[in-house]
């Protein structure tokens, strides 16, 4: 059975123009999958991680976490919900500045009122298979982007979540660092079954997981599954994002030009 | 790392941000403490003095606890909105909302409590050091230290409760939240600049300006009520709509606007303005309050200065004919006049009430050779009058001219004596307890035609006796006639009306009363107006730091354009200024106009001006006020630069 599944989901943002961020979009994840899901600027990718973030609600459908319905749990028991079933990693790190690195990581386990002592054993196993152990007491302004993501990516595992959503975990970083970053999460991915939904622009980022969902226009465009070399897979990418147009290329056309991926 | 822990390390770790608000919050903590130790001290309350400085502290106290309330909470709420992004992340991570109300409580505690103890710690360390200036203030001959839990219990139990509720108001303020909105860098929705609402500042403000000036003129209560809520509000909207207005216009003004170097300022300015009007609304406030203490301490220093003209005599007994102590008490006051050595002038008066022909009322008559004897002991010149001459004796400064003009012929009726009074003496002689404001002198020849008394009195009743006491050491007084003082002071409380038979007053003595009470209230005015300022300075610095990032950002985006140092700090100028001197500026205005109609109300009254105290009151604040803008611009500076 799916450890996700979303049902006719649709969005709608009423203002001044009433605007369909997601249509009508249907989409299952089944455990230990890696999915990326793709698309042009204000195709809704960003609108849907929201919703199964929790952080925000579908106008209509169905969304369904380990068979919890979020839509029927209180606030409270949302963020009960988000702090033990799911794991984020953001875009620009979204580390708190005033915590070491450590701290950051086990602010999770701090909301959820662990025992200091299982905090103190996780942070250093996790620290030690993300090659975190120096940077512990340093704070976010100390260290690299590349270390700072890897410090997010432990915050979003330190908990074992059911769940981890990523959204551009590489959009602010260089090509070395995004390399790493995506080798981590494809490890975790292979090594703990965990369940990584990752929205991004990069067909690069992308090519590293299993399958890779394209939505236009906040509706279903695509779906494809890889294939033994992540050459040919990178390729199929591009081959769809082409077919998507306009927007895709905005960042990645540049990008696709200047590197291959190894 | 527990929950607890994490609060803690949260303020800990964030203290430059905290710094001037703790400072701030301790600083009060400390005044507060320091006058709770005097309100509660026990050889304080002996004297009327004692009582004075009991209610100067009692009022001060309830004005800083109302104060720090509105700025606990002001600040409180700022933070919280600098830290958005922060609870955004914590309630993505799955923070909930006890949670995130026991985070802000914690928080708010660990300041409040050690703003509580350091300030109370402070307080009591320089109390010593209070104690001996209000010794001073009070010509206490001992004012001890000591200890009582009272002052302590009263400062904590005050202040606990003012943090907490402020931690309980943050907390429901924060509420209304949504995560989704908290992560999200948000662009501020801002409503539309209209020409309606750029009007309604200027109106309101215009409105209540006017209701000040009115109200005074005609002297009219319910006009005053008004000035506060109107002024209040326009200049509320004076920040969020009529100057963003005004500097909207200029901007569409293109040739002026693209030519000027004030692309950029002007741009930025708006922006400052207009995201930022709480934090100019509240300043402004805060400083005209500053103002508008430092106006009230102007007009104590003032009426003090002024003394002096108001009362030119040393000391006046007034007394009935048949008053039984009269030789006792002036043979008394001459006795201790001459052991304390000081030399002095006495003049003796008979005063006789006659009824005026031409105002049908009572006028007071006195005699041209007692006068002169008078007026020769005080050096100013002497009055000759032929028969059936007069003169108004005025009964204040602003009587001089108003009488200078003024012709009456008049019959005193019960002797038939006519007169013709067309000048009054161009000096202010006694003072205005003791003679009515229908005085006049006339020629020794026709007081002696004065044989009948007032209609229906007996001719006891209708004159009395004054003796005035010319002391050129009149500062020196304080000693001498304090039994009978005693006396008049106690009569004046008598709730059936004054009955002795005699009045007395020492300007000496109430010098020395006033003197007292106007240090008092300095004291107590400069601590309050130190909170005042510091509060106000917290504010600034805090918006600062909360908008440095951003600036670092945009100077950086400059220097990398090709900005040099000179313009750099032009440029930082530009944007600093105007949040730094715009709320001044405002405040300085109203403030102005209400101390000015007070000034009006005041000379109406007391006959007293306080502009040149004013003046130099608020001069000495804009100098305290640039050199706290240089210090902070210092500070900003070094900030910028080590961004890069």
């Amino acid at each position: 059975m799916a450890i996700l599944q979303l049902k006719d989901v649709t969005k709608v943002y009423e203002g001044k123009v009433t605007h369909r961020a997601v249509s009508q979009l249907s989409l299952d994840v089944e455990k230990g999958e890696f999915l990326a899901i793709m698309g042009p600027s204000g195709s809704g990718k960003t609108t849907l991680l929201n919703m199964i973030s929790t952080i925000d609600t579908p106008t209509a459908g169905d969304i369904m976490i380990e068979g919890i319905r979020p839509a029927t749990l209180t606030k409270n028991e949302l963020a009960h919900l988000r702090r033990r079933k799911l794991g984020f990693i953001f875009q620009d790190f979204h580390l708190l500045q005033m915590l070491t690195v450590e701290e950051n990581i086990v602010v999770p386990l701090t909301l959820d009122q662990y025992d200091v002592e299982e905090m103190q054993r996780r942070v250093d196993s996790l620290a030690q298979s993300l090659g975190l152990t120096e940077l512990l007491h340093k704070r976010p302004n100390e260290i690299s982007g590349g270390q700072a993501q890897r410090t997010a990516i432990a915050r979003a595992l330190i908990h074992r979540p059911s769940i981890i959503l990523a959204d551009e975990p590489t959009g602010n970083l260089d090509s070395h660092m995004s390399r790493e970053v995506l080798e981590l999460l494809s490890r975790v991915n292979e090594q703990q079954q965990s369940t990584i939904i990752m929205v991004t622009h990069d067909p690069i980022a992308a090519s590293y997981c299993d399958r890779v969902l394209f939505i236009k226009d906040g509706q279903f465009f695509n779906e494809i599954y890889k294939d033994e070399r992540r050459q040919t897979f990178f390729q199929r990418i591009l081959n769809v994002l082409s077919l998507l147009g306009g927007g895709v290329g905005d960042l990645s056309s540049v990008r696709v030009s200047q590197r291959h991926p190894q | 790392m527990t929950f607890r822990q994490f609060a803690y390390r949260n303020v800990i770790r964030n203290s430059r941000i905290y710094a001037a608000f703790f400072m701030a919050s301790c600083f009060s903590v400390l005044v507060f403490f320091m006058y709770s130790m005097l309100l509660f001290h026990p050889n304080i309350d002996e004297s009327i003095l004692g009582f004075m400085s009991l209610f100067g502290m009692a009022t001060a106290e309830l004005i800083l606890v109302i104060f720090s309330f509105f700025f606990l909470f002001y600040s409180m709420r700022a933070f919280l909105e600098a830290r958005t992004k922060e609870f955004g992340v914590l309630f993505h991570l799955g923070m909930d909302e006890q949670q995130f109300g026991r985070l802000i409580f914690l928080e708010t505690m660990l300041i409040g409590i050690a703003s509580i103890v350091i300030g109370t710690g402070f307080g009591f360390a320089f109390t010593q050091f209070f104690f001996m200036i209000v010794r001073e203030i009070l010509r206490l001959d001992t004012l001890p230290m000591y200890f009582a839990w009272e002052p302590f219990l009263l400062t904590v139990g005050v202040f606990l409760t003012a943090f907490i509720i402020v931690a309980y108001a943050s907390i429901a303020t924060q509420r209304k939240r949504r995560t989704i909105d908290l992560l999200q860098e948000r662009i501020e929705e801002q409503h539309d600049v209209t020409l309606m609402r750029a009007l309604y500042g200027v109106l309101l403000i215009g409105f209540s300006y006017a209701g000040s000036i009115i109200g005074v003129m005609m002297e009219n209560v319910a006009f005053l009520f008004i000035v506060p809520p109107l002024g209040i509000l326009g200049t509320y909207y004076l920040f969020s709509d009529t100057l963003p207005y005004i500097l909207e216009r200029f901007r569409l003004n293109k040739q002026r606007y693209w030519r000027s170097s004030l692309v950029v300022s002007i741009s930025e300015t708006i922006h400052t303005i207009r995201s930022n009007v709480r934090m100019f609304f509240v300043i402004t406030i805060v400083s005209t309050l500053t103002f508008l203490t430092i106006g009230a301490l102007a007009t104590v220093a003032s009426y003090t200065t002024q003394y002096e003209r108001l009362n030119p005599l040393g000391m006046v007994y007034k007394s009935t004919i048949d008053n039984p102590y009269e030789q006792q008490h002036i043979a008394s006051l001459r006795n201790q006049l001459e052991s304390e050595a000081l030399s002095y002038n006495l003049s003796r008066f008979t005063v006789v009430k006659q009824t005026s022909s031409y105002t049908k009322y009572e006028v007071e008559v006195f005699r041209e050779s007692e006068i002169n004897h008078l007026l020769f002991s005080l050096g100013y010149p002497l009055v000759t009058l032929g028969t059936g001459e007069a003169m108004f004796i005025p009964y204040s400064e602003d009587a001089i001219k108003t009488l200078a003009n003024h012709t009456v012929r008049t019959v005193l009726k019960e002797n038939s004596i006519p007169l013709v009074i067309d000048s009054v003496y161009p000096q202010f002689i006694f003072p205005s307890n003791f003679v009515s404001s229908n005085s006049i002198i006339i020629s020794d020849e026709d007081f002696a035609k004065i044989t009948n008394p007032l209609i229906g009195t007996t001719f006891q009743q209708s004159a009395y006796r004054l003796y005035t006491f010319d002391v050129p050491q009149w500062m020196e007084l304080e000693e001498i006639g304090v039994v009978i003082n005693a006396m008049v002071d106690q009569e004046n409380v008598n709730p059936l009306g004054y009955q002795l038979p005699f009045y007395f007053e020492n300007a000496g003595l109430n010098y020395s009363f006033i003197l007292a009470t106007y240090s008092l209230f300095t004291l107590i005015v400069l601590l309050v107006a130190a909170v005042f300022l510091l509060a106000a300075g917290s504010f600034v610095y805090f918006k600062m730091y909360a908008d440095l990032e951003r600036s670092q950002k945009h100077f950086d985006v400059l220097q990398r354009m090709g900005l040099t140092d000179q313009e750099l700090h032009r440029l930082v100028d530009r944007h600093l200024m105007p949040q730094f001197f715009l709320p001044w500026i405002v405040a300085l205005a109203h403030s102005s106009v209400i101390l000015i109609s007070f000034n009006i109300l005041l000379e109406h009254f007391v006959n007293i001006s306080i502009v040149d105290e004013v003046i130099i009151g608020f001069f000495s604040l804009i100098v305290i006020q640039v050199i706290y803008y240089y210090l902070i611009r210092w500070r900003y500076i070094v900030h910028l630069k080590q961004g890069d």
